[in-house]
């Protein structure tokens, strides 16, 4: 049955010996809510709110609950799957040396079971209870997430975050799709804003972040092209941002208020990303990274709220008129 | 008898008690989350809950 060796080996093995020391997980709740990335989550559910709240029609309230509760879980599912496949990474750098498989609270096939279960229970859930073009969307997202960011783009190319921005542009379309079932142009609009703010603001990032991206061999522009060729290409992506986020303006997508905030606010946005091409060494250079870094959150989360802002003024408006009209 | 010798198999130690059962509380509390949905659902589409936009 066995070559003589091994039988020789199964011989002389004293079962008794044999010290079987299974890892007992001591993780908490809170470390596998740390694997679902909340920070993201947060930015993930308040643009996908935005792009169900603008969507034409009515959507009962209980259906549109479940559907950012699944595109939340399915963001926090593709959280888990990265941290997962990136322990290595994340144990060399400063800014994710304290998550949970770095720290060994939790080990990366736990990690990855956790990471399929939540996704496959998000895509299901959204495209049993609401509808499955928007359960393939998600699924769609968390595949581009993990498999071609996280496992193909980010260790390979400087262009990473340029195409990988593509899984974090899509939780507005996801829940467009949840809401009316199908796409048109608005939850596009919204898509390629978020697309083209990706770059500046992880370059931004990756600018004053350098050396612990180095240490980890990823391939973030600063550390191949250097972060002279990144500042360009950081102002490049800011006036493409700003021409983008401004367009749905004149194109008759979005009210006149979205356009006055969009102008203002990629004023401040090409202001700082100018400073950053400019100021190049020192304190000065690292400081000017760090307010775009920064102000790219506000930027972002500023113009989404301004839309969120119209829709709910339209739809109070004719309440206050009729109340103040029976007043009057 | 040997009072001193340990039992067979594994023996958890009481923080590894302590967070298995906050994992199982947790996990509990989701699949009830998961439960309330799919009524509340069933709920609010009546019979055509199985009639969606493909």
């Amino acid at each position: 049955m066995f070559p003589t060796k091994a039988r020789f080996v199964l011989s002389v093995v004293d079962h008794n010996a044999i010290e079987l020391s299974p890892r007992i997980s001591e993780a908490e709740v809170g470390d596998y809510i740390a694997l679902l990335k909340p920070r993201v989550m947060s930015l993930v559910v308040f643009t996908a709110l935005v792009g169900l709240i603008i969507a034409p029609g009515h959507f009962h309230p209980v259906l549109a609950f479940t559907s950012i509760l699944c595109i939340a879980v399915g963001a926090g599912a593709s959280g888990a799957l990265n941290m997962a496949y990136e322990g290595d990474i994340d144990a060399l750098m400063s800014r994710t040396a304290n998550r949970p498989i770095p720290r060994g609270r939790i080990t990366p096939p736990e990690a990855t079971a956790f990471g399929i279960t939540l996704a496959f229970f998000s895509v299901m859930t959204l495209g049993i209870l609401v509808n499955w073009v928007a359960g393939g969307l998600l699924a769609f997202t968390i595949f581009f997430y993990v498999v071609i960011y996280t496992m193909l783009l980010k260790r390979w190319t400087a262009q990473n975050i340029v195409i990988g921005g593509a899984a974090g542009a899509l939780p507005p379309v996801v829940a467009w799709a949840a809401a009316t079932g199908s796409l048109s142009m608005e939850p596009i609009l919204l898509f390629l804003i978020i697309f083209f703010w990706t770059p500046p603001h992880f370059w931004a990032l990756a600018l004053f972040r350098s050396d612990d991206y180095a240490r980890a061999g990823v391939p973030m522009l600063p550390v191949v092209a250097g972060p002279d060729a990144t500042r360009l290409q950081i102002l490049l992506y800011t006036v493409v941002l700003v021409a983008v986020a401004f367009a749905p303006w004149p194109l008759g997508y979005f009210d006149a208020v979205y356009g006055v905030t969009s102008l203002v606010l990629g004023a401040g946005m090409l202001a700082l990303a100018i400073n950053v091409y400019r100021r190049r060494e020192g304190v000065a250079a690292t400081r000017a990274t760090r307010k775009l870094f920064a102000f790219s959150i506000l930027y972002l989360f500023a113009l989404f709220a301004t839309l969120l802002l119209e829709v709910v003024v339209r739809a109070v408006a004719p309440a206050i008129g009729a109340v103040a009209s029976a007043i009057g | 008898m040997d009072e001193k010798r340990m039992p067979d198999g594994i023996v958890l130690t009481e923080a590894q008690k302590r967070s298995r059962r906050h994992r199982s509380i947790a996990i509990a509390l989701a699949l009830g989350v998961l439960v309330v949905l799919f009524f509340a659902v069933t709920l609010v589409k009546g019979p055509a809950v199985l009639v969606r936009p493909m």
